[in-house]
């Protein structure tokens, strides 16, 4: 996914192994420098996030050891939600914030040890496939009722899929409906017709898709396709206020001041494996840039002693100050990211691999990892996926690890050998002062390796508009994607496949290779998880022999937070702070 | 008056309508697509063309234009919303919210940081500039400009950071700022904006202290104080009855305009202290292209601006009896 912030979504990326996801606590003594304890992506291990059993799909969610209920746990975020309506939510930051209220078919169980599970959620387990993939069936548990008391009731469950069709669902995710049948042609509930793929049989819902999809219980935990009442379906705006299934309900909302979630007293604990409840009330703030709440938790006084944030992390200008000082840095949650941020090598401009190998062996990794705030807030990429998700095989074709600022004599060398010496390269950056810093950096270190570099600043709210372009008249533009869930199909299918090469398509590089189209479609059928990842991670070194693109980094996320929030957690389904695992400290 | 009055009402509806027509233009002119930044992950023409005719931007810029302000006159219907009553500014981009209950919703905040900062900035900065112009050239009259020529040249973002960490954080003397309806918790209100008044007020006041003492020095100065003076009146009598009226005139045409500034929102005070008015409001529907909402505070900021121009011109006239207003 692009990284405007609405595209922010990070939804199902993998959390590194326990031993790996560092956490606030247990932190070092003082005087040490923040790069030494600065969790390393490539250092995490890689999770495979397996498929549960019907046991681990049956609740209550496993007690929080010294959890307590009751209080409020508080929050501080710049943004508000856009959108509360699943069908809408791509962000994961509205992912996160709709946990405590919405469920699906399917979720991720987090375990005390960091790791994680796909269970079903609303479903008795997560999922029986027929068919290589071409058809899923889900049975719904017994005794779970909306925040009115009303059961949840099978009209409501294919509802929530047939509404993904209307005309006013325009943002969420669409893999639902391009792998229904008959979803070409269905424009929704709403005129009284029906989906005939998705059918009902009892407590069953099966649905019939066009291709095979092994991992299509996985697509279904995202966020994006929580339930929707039939009866409370208010279309556009259910936005607005959406019904709850979950532990809590909407109490309040002021739209772009704040949120807040109240007990929903209907929820049944014994129906949901994934999620505890202790505090009694969530008021969500919203309108505090980063250094306003940093400077806040650094204080930690009054109500600010029980809130967290979903969206700000640390401030960057704060960043050496909490993560160096012991005490602070007890409460900051610390996490790898599934996203990688790579710049796309336009193909059809760049034909030459050699040149485009070139620009990949002179990249001047380390200053832009300077520049971007040194090692506490990134690690050098050299691969697509980040180590953290399923598929992540580690190789360094670039020397991005033995020579991380760039390798301009073996550049330059490749350049005569393709006769290009003085090729001329038009890159495009975003309006910002540190993609203006890169770019310069990026210029010098391509035009010491023989490059002849033109920069082109675009102004940011139309940046992936026109890189999305097929003439969009430039050579390489900074870019980045993180999987929708975890595994390779999210990533390689979207950004690399020559089946999306088009206007507002993500595949920015253009690459159209047929053994790498063929490659993706065949890894997509695979569905043995382990032969998949497999796939996926031979599909990334594939295209890096291409050298289709520059990885650059993948981010390393600091949340702050109160001292009395206790059992900040990382959500790997959301890529954020597990809500429905904090508790109010007495 | 009431010709005048009307007059007026009449000139500012024909500069609104100007500034709306400028305004769209000028949004239109910028190559970004509001569908484009809605349309989800994975777009197509399809979808593009569904969110186009969901916002009403399939149509041609002066038939949007048209509609818009129809709405805003008589009301006008939306595919996705139905009926929207007039005054109907529309329907947000980012996140479909009605652009005129979104703005009246912030407003209060910003009407409680514009009118108490006016307050403090008015009664510091015109006493402090009185008292400045009385004692002129003494060491009272030194001091009120040199420290006003500090702090006029001092800027929010650094000042309110500074009184954040010193008087929050630090010394814990003010509450962290935040807003609380007047009607709700007066106390709570007070003490929430205690410290945006302060800051915000630094600055002003001290262009306020110099403005005030600047133009009682010149008007104490003009013959007829020094003839009210020579009449044997005392120094209050000739100060406030003579002095006085005739130098508040340019104060009351400059405090029109700075409290509609406010009013259109103070974006870099509500930025500091993370306050949801107006302004933050501006902000952000600049970054979202939120057309609809970037007109409606645009409207709503140049209205204020002209309806405290028209006020500023009655008072002149109650203040100044020189002033004809037909």
């Amino acid at each position: 996914m692009s990284f405007s912030r609405r595209n922010f979504l990070i939804a199902t990326g993998v959390a590194a192994a326990g031993t790996t996801v560092l956490s606030a606590c247990g932190g070092s003594g003082g005087g040490s420098s923040s790069n030494d304890k600065v969790p390393s992506v490539s250092g995490a291990k890689t999770m495979n996030i397996p498929v549960g059993t019907k046991a681990d799909s049956t609740g209550p969610a496993p007690e929080v050891p010294g959890a307590v209920k009751g209080g409020t746990i508080y929050s501080l975020d710049q943004f508000d939600m856009d959108h509360l309506d699943p069908a809408q939510i791509y962000v994961s930051t509205e992912g996160a914030i709709t946990r405590p209220i919405l469920r699906g078919l399917t979720g991720y169980k987090i375990d005390d040890k960091g790791g994680c599970t796909l269970i079903g959620d609303v479903a008795t387990d997560a999922g029986t496939m027929k068919d290589g993939g071409k058809t899923w069936s889900f049975t719904i548990k017994d005794g779970i009722k909306w925040e009115d008391g009303a059961d949840l009731s099978m009209d409501d469950v294919r509802h929530t899929f047939e509404r993904l069709f209307a005309s006013f669902v325009t943002e969420g995710p669409r893999y639902v409906q391009q792998w229904l049948v008959g979803g070409d042609k269905y424009k929704g509930p709403y005129s009284g017709k029906s989906l005939d793929s998705i059918e009902i049989d009892g407590k069953t819902i099966t649905f019939h898709l066009t291709e095979a999809r092994a991992d299509f219980n996985y697509t279904l935990g995202m966020p994006g396709y929580g339930l929707v009442p039939k009866k409370h379906d208010t279309k556009e705006q259910y936005d607005k206020r959406p019904f709850a299934l979950g532990p809590y309900k909407i109490g309040d909302r002021k739209i772009g001041k704040s949120l807040t979630y109240v007990r929903n007293e209907h929820w049944d604990p014994k129906t949901d494996a994934m999620r505890n409840a202790y505090p009694d009330k969530y008021l969500f703030q919203f309108g505090y840039e980063t250094v306003a709440s940093t400077d806040r938790y650094i204080a930690d006084k009054g109500n600010d002693q029980y809130t967290m944030s979903i969206f700000n992390e640390v401030a960057p200008e704060r960043t050496q100050q909490v993560l160096t000082n012991a005490t602070l840095k007890k409460r900051v949650l610390t996490q790898v990211d599934t996203v990688t941020y790579y710049w796309p090598i336009n193909m059809t401009r760049i034909k030459d691999v050699k040149v485009r190998q070139a620009i990949n062996w002179a990249w001047p990794h380390q200053q832009l990892q300077t520049i971007r705030g040194g090692k506490a807030t990134s690690e050098l990429a050299s691969t697509i996926l980040s180590p953290v998700t399923p598929g992540y095989e580690h190789f360094d074709l670039y020397g991005v690890e033995t020579k991380p600022g760039g390798d301009p004599a073996k550049a330059k060398a490749l350049l005569k050998e393709a006769g290009k010496v003085g090729q001329k390269l038009v890159i495009a950056y975003q309006q910002s002062d540190n993609a203006v810093k890169q770019a310069v950096a990026i210029k010098n270190a391509l035009e010491a390796a023989g490059f002849k570099v033109v920069n082109k600043q675009v102004d940011k709210t139309t940046f992936y508009t026109q890189i999305g372009k097929i003439d969009n008249g430039y050579d390489l533009f900074a870019a980045g994607w993180s999987p929708d869930w975890p595994n390779g199909y999210s990533v390689f299918f979207p950004c690399w496949s020559g089946k999306n090469i088009g206007d507002g398509r993500s595949n920015y590089a253009q690459l159209n290779d047929p053994t790498v189209n063929k490659a993706i479609d065949q890894a997509s059928t695979i569905a043995d998880t382990k032969a998949a990842n497999k796939a996926w991670g031979a599909i990334d070194k594939q295209i890096m022999e291409l050298a289709a693109v520059v990885p650059d980094y993948h981010s390393i996320r600091n949340w702050m937070y109160g001292s009395k929030v206790g059992n900040v957690v990382y959500d790997a389904g959301n890529t954020c702070v597990a809500l429905c695992k904090l508790y109010v400290k007495k | 008056m009431p010709r005048f009055l009307v007059r007026r009402v009449l000139g500012a509806l024909v500069i609104l309508l100007i500034i709306s027509a400028v305004t769209f233009w000028l949004f239109y002119a910028v190559p970004r697509d509001p569908a484009t930044m809605s349309c989800g992950k994975n777009c197509t023409p399809d979808m593009l063309a569904q969110i186009r005719h969901n916002l009403g931007i399939d149509h041609p810029i002066p038939v949007q234009y048209w509609e818009w302000l129809k709405g805003v006159f008589v009301g006008r219907d939306y595919a996705g919303f139905g009926h929207c009553n007039a005054p109907c500014l529309g329907y947000s981009f980012a996140n479909r919210q009605p652009v005129l209950g979104t703005i009246l919703d912030r407003l209060p905040l910003t009407l409680s940081l514009a009118f108490g900062s006016a307050v403090v900035f008015l009664v510091f900065g015109i006493g402090t500039g009185m008292m400045a112009a009385v004692k002129q050239g003494k060491w009272q009259d030194k001091v009120a400009s040199s420290a006003s020529l500090v702090a006029s040249s001092m800027q929010i973002y650094f000042v309110g950071y500074l009184a954040m960490y010193l008087l929050v954080a630090k010394l814990d003397i003010l509450d962290n700022p935040s807003y609380t309806p007047l009607t709700d918790d007066p106390v709570g209100w007070a003490s929430g904006l205690m410290l945006p008044w302060l800051v915000l007020s630094l600055i002003w006041t001290a262009n306020y202290t110099r403005m005030t003492r600047s133009q009682l020095v010149e008007t104490l100065s003009e013959d007829y104080v020094r003839t009210a003076r020579a009449k044997g009146l005392s120094r209050r009598n000739v100060f406030f009855r003579f002095a006085w009226r005739g130098a508040m005139g340019p104060i009351v045409t400059i405090f029109g305009i700075d409290l509609a500034t406010l009013i259109g929102g103070a974006i870099i005070t509500e930025s500091v202290f993370s306050l949801q008015g107006v302004g933050r409001l501006a902000l952000s529907s600049v970054d979202k292209s939120d057309l609809p909402m970037l007109l409606g505070v645009t409207v709503l900021s140049a209205g204020a601006i002209v309806f405290f121009n028209i006020i500023v011109d009655a008072v002149y006239a109650l203040i100044d009896p020189r002033i004809r207003l037909a």
